[in-house]
């Protein structure tokens, strides 16, 4: 008498008694059927809210870059036209290279000073005083960038502002901050900096208190003290942190608007004009909203080209525990 | 088989029941409710004639006395002003566009110079046959108004509002900086030398935390004025013809009868006349000698306070002034107003502003009966209890409208239509806006470096007209 099954009769490893076994089956369908429409439901509010206000207008200013349009008459095709028009229109051409300009000196200047006092307060500061320099570096972030710009402007004024005032008491001429290019560039981007350096300031906190204390015992005990722990220590275990704050600050500065609008509407000349702000002046003011399109499509191409480097590049240089 | 059946049938019962059942629910929801519309925001759905102005709820609600006094006069008509904030009139059309794109205009709309092409090109309806309707009502408002702000408002031979205020670009001097240095009242044929001359005398008596000549960058009181006193402007201007039988119907004796046309018009830059050339470089020299500012983009918002504290010597503004300068503090003999100097002219510059009837006005003849009845003296004097603006009627600027709040040569503001009848409107074609910011952008470059420099501003402004023209309604 053999021992083995014959394959045909032999039990699956999964099955399951008879009755009972109908019943999981089906009690399991029915649960993960009831759960996924229970998802559905849960997502539908953002699917909905994502399909109507970001994919709908992305497709659509997709197809307006194709067409010539004014708001008060009917929309006309005109093929690559406006790309081709925006493409030698030299004010377009300065306002992405102002816009360039701009990420490149505001997001270093942004990463680095958050960096530096996010180092400075949890390494130096009490618990007490930690606390009260997180919200205030953070408090500028919850002002309305116009009204900022509104006050800015008051203080920069060449003749009657409080930072020229300040700079008088010892012995600066006053300087025209917001009336040369050199000087409305740097008012621009003080006052977005200042902004905006709280978020990225809020990251490297959290990152800091990611990395373990061991981590800088072990450093210690092998030699390593004072700025070496951060370049050898600090700096590589923030990497993700970096990369995730530079990619959002990187997005943010490429879509600078209300600064550079209010304190100097884009001038001396094109001198801080940015992208998006021909996009605005393009629609709102020259009623062309298919060339605003377009240049929406480019500065869109643009970012996202700029995030893939990004990720593509954080793989040499990030370093995940 | 038939248990199969009945377990199918069982199935199909519960689930696809509830299923049909759900989505019948939901169907018959959608299908039943009306398509969502702007017009369902509360307030914008009824038949009211719906009136848009710049300015707040303050403002809006400043005009309920003329609505009032409107709506016992037409009691048939249910009027609902709409107040629309904005920072200037171009960033105010700006919203009236967004309204109309989203299928809601207004019926009526307040408009400055700065928007009457582009609202008579795209979105306004002409007034011609109602004025020639009600002729015998309007002529005593014609009789009021000087030609040179009615034809602000013709736009190829058809008149598309009345104006309602105005302001020409003055030259307001504080009285006390000019007594400190020794100055007279200008005379009133003063030129831009003297002017020159003047502002040096009183930086030599007041060297610091003064400005002789403050000024802004903007269409209205920046460079144009200057401008136009020389005799140029950075658009070339031209007139269309027609418009006869407005003129010939109630200015037929006007002394400037022959002046008239069809409307102004702006088809080509001009930055690159020698005369642009030289009133920049006039402008530049204020500038480089510390007697007049740089001026920055769209700059203003604290002219009055600095004005009415003393710190500056001379402003270009109009007779809107009185009011902030009264409100912040400034006696009635603290400042004066003079004509804008003369260099080669003395042609002044102004904006004018009056109701526009949009092409989509649900009732166009309500539109206009609002219309004339704001163009009445009776309604004028309710909307405009205060020097806050100059108003179109010329018998309304008297005494009694300054009186208390200065300045002391009130006259200036309407004599400068009478004495200089070329005196002419904001330059603003259809491209306005896009012409605003060409002009404003190269303005602070040009007076602010050398000659070199001025040069590339004004090839770059014309370059910029250029692109902001190419495309001619």
């Amino acid at each position: 008498m053999s021992t083995t099954i014959p394959p045909r009769e032999r039990p699956r490893q999964d099955a399951r008694p008879d009755k009972p076994a109908a019943r999981g089956r089906k009690g399991a369908s029915g649960n993960r059927h009831s759960q996924r429409w229970l998802a559905w439901v849960f997502l539908a509010p953002t699917i909905l809210g994502m399909g109507l206000f970001t994919l709908i207008p992305i497709v659509a200013s997709v197809v307006l870059a194709f067409f010539r349009w004014d708001i008060i008459s009917a929309p006309s095709f005109v093929g690559f036209n406006n790309f081709a028009e925006v493409v030698q229109d030299p004010t377009v051409r300065v306002s992405f290279l102002n816009t360039i300009v701009f990420v490149v000196v505001a997001v270093a200047l942004q990463l680095g000073l958050a960096l530096a006092l996010a180092i400075m307060v949890q390494e130096k500061m009490p618990a007490w005083l930690r606390v009260f320099f997180r919200s205030a570096f953070f408090f500028p972030l919850i002002l309305s960038a116009a009204s900022v710009s509104i006050f800015m402007r008051y203080l920069f004024n060449e003749q009657f502002g409080v930072v020229n005032w300040l700079l008088s008491l010892v012995g600066i001429p006053a300087v025209p901050w917001l009336t040369t290019p050199g000087g409305s560039a740097a008012v621009v981007i003080l006052v977005y900096v200042w902004q905006n350096f709280g978020f990225s300031f809020l990251l490297f906190i959290g990152g800091l208190a990611s990395i373990p204390v061991e981590t800088y015992e072990a450093a210690s005990i092998d030699g390593a003290t004072g700025w070496r722990k951060h370049l050898h220590v600090t700096l590589p275990l923030l990497s993700p942190t970096t990369l995730v704050a530079s990619v959002m600050a990187i997005i943010s500065a490429l879509q600078v608007f209300d600064q550079p609008y209010v304190l100097t509407r884009g001038g001396p000349g094109d001198s801080t004009r940015t992208a998006v702000m021909v996009i605005f002046e393009s629609a709102f003011q020259r009623l062309e909203f298919g060339q605003a399109s377009a240049i929406g499509v480019l500065l869109t191409l643009i970012i996202m080209a700029i995030t893939a480097a990004q990720f593509r590049l954080s793989k040499r240089f990030v370093f995940y525990q | 088989m038939t248990g199969a059946i009945n377990g199918q049938l069982r199935q199909i019962t519960r689930r696809a029941a509830l299923g049909a059942l759900g989505a019948g629910i939901i169907g018959a929801s959608v299908a039943s409710w009306p398509r969502l519309s702007g017009t369902d925001i509360p307030g914008r759905g009824d038949n009211s004639l719906s009136i848009a102005i710049l300015g707040t709820a303050a403002d809006a609600a400043a005009r309920q006395r003329a609505i009032d006094a409107f709506s016992s006069l037409h009691p048939d008509i249910k009027v609902k002003v709409q107040a629309i904030q904005a920072v200037d009139w171009k960033d105010f059309f700006t919203k009236i566009l967004t309204m109309v794109a989203a299928g809601t205009p207004p019926d009526v709309v307040y408009v400055a110079t700065e928007g009457a092409q582009l609202f008579a090109e795209k979105l306004a309806h002409p007034l011609d046959e109602y004025i020639r309707r009600d002729a015998a009502d309007m002529r005593e408002f014609f009789s009021d108004v000087h030609p040179s702000l009615v034809e602000a408002f013709m736009y190829k031979g058809s008149l598309y509002q009345l104006p309602m205020d105005w302001n020409a670009a003055n030259m307001y001097y504080n009285t006390a900086a000019f007594a400190e240095a020794g100055l007279d009242r200008p005379a009133d044929d003063w030129t831009h030398l003297d002017f020159r001359n003047n502002l040096a005398a009183m930086r030599k008596a007041r060297p610091s935390d003064f400005t002789p000549y403050y000024w802004t960058n903007r269409l209205f009181g920046g460079v144009v004025p200057w401008l136009y006193a020389n005799d140029t402007s950075f658009l070339k201007e031209t007139r269309s013809t027609g418009g006869d039988w407005l003129w010939d119907g109630f200015y037929a004796s006007d002394p400037s009868r022959s002046l008239r046309s069809g409307g102004y018009q702006w088809l080509e830059p001009n930055a690159n006349d020698d005369r642009v050339f030289e009133s920049f470089d006039y402008l530049r020299g204020l500038v480089k000698d510390g007697l007049g500012v740089r001026p920055e983009e769209g700059g203003g918002n604290s002219l009055v306070g600095l004005f009415a504290s003393n710190r500056i010597g001379t402003t270009p503004a109009g007779g809107y002034w009185v009011q902030g300068l009264h409100e912040a503090g400034m006696a009635e003999d603290g400042f004066d107003v003079q004509f804008f100097p003369r260099w080669k002219t003395q042609r002044h510059q102004f904006g004018t502003a009056g109701y526009a009837m949009m092409k989509t006005a649900k009732d166009k003849d309500a539109a206009w009966e609002w219309i004339k009845f704001s163009s009445s003296r009776q309604a004028m004097e309710l909307i405009f209890p205060n020097p806050a603006t100059t108003p179109a009627r010329r018998s309304m600027v008297n005494e009694k409208l300054y009186a208390g709040k200065g300045p002391a040569h009130w006259k200036v503001f309407y004599d400068t239509l009478d004495r200089f009848p070329t005196t002419g409107p904001i330059p603003a074609p259809p491209q306005q806006a896009a012409v605003e910011t060409a002009l404003m952008k190269n303005v602070s470059l040009a007076v602010s470096g050398d000659e070199q420099q001025l040069k590339q501003a004004l090839a770059s402004m014309q370059r910029d007209l250029e692109i902001a023209l190419r495309r001619q309604p």
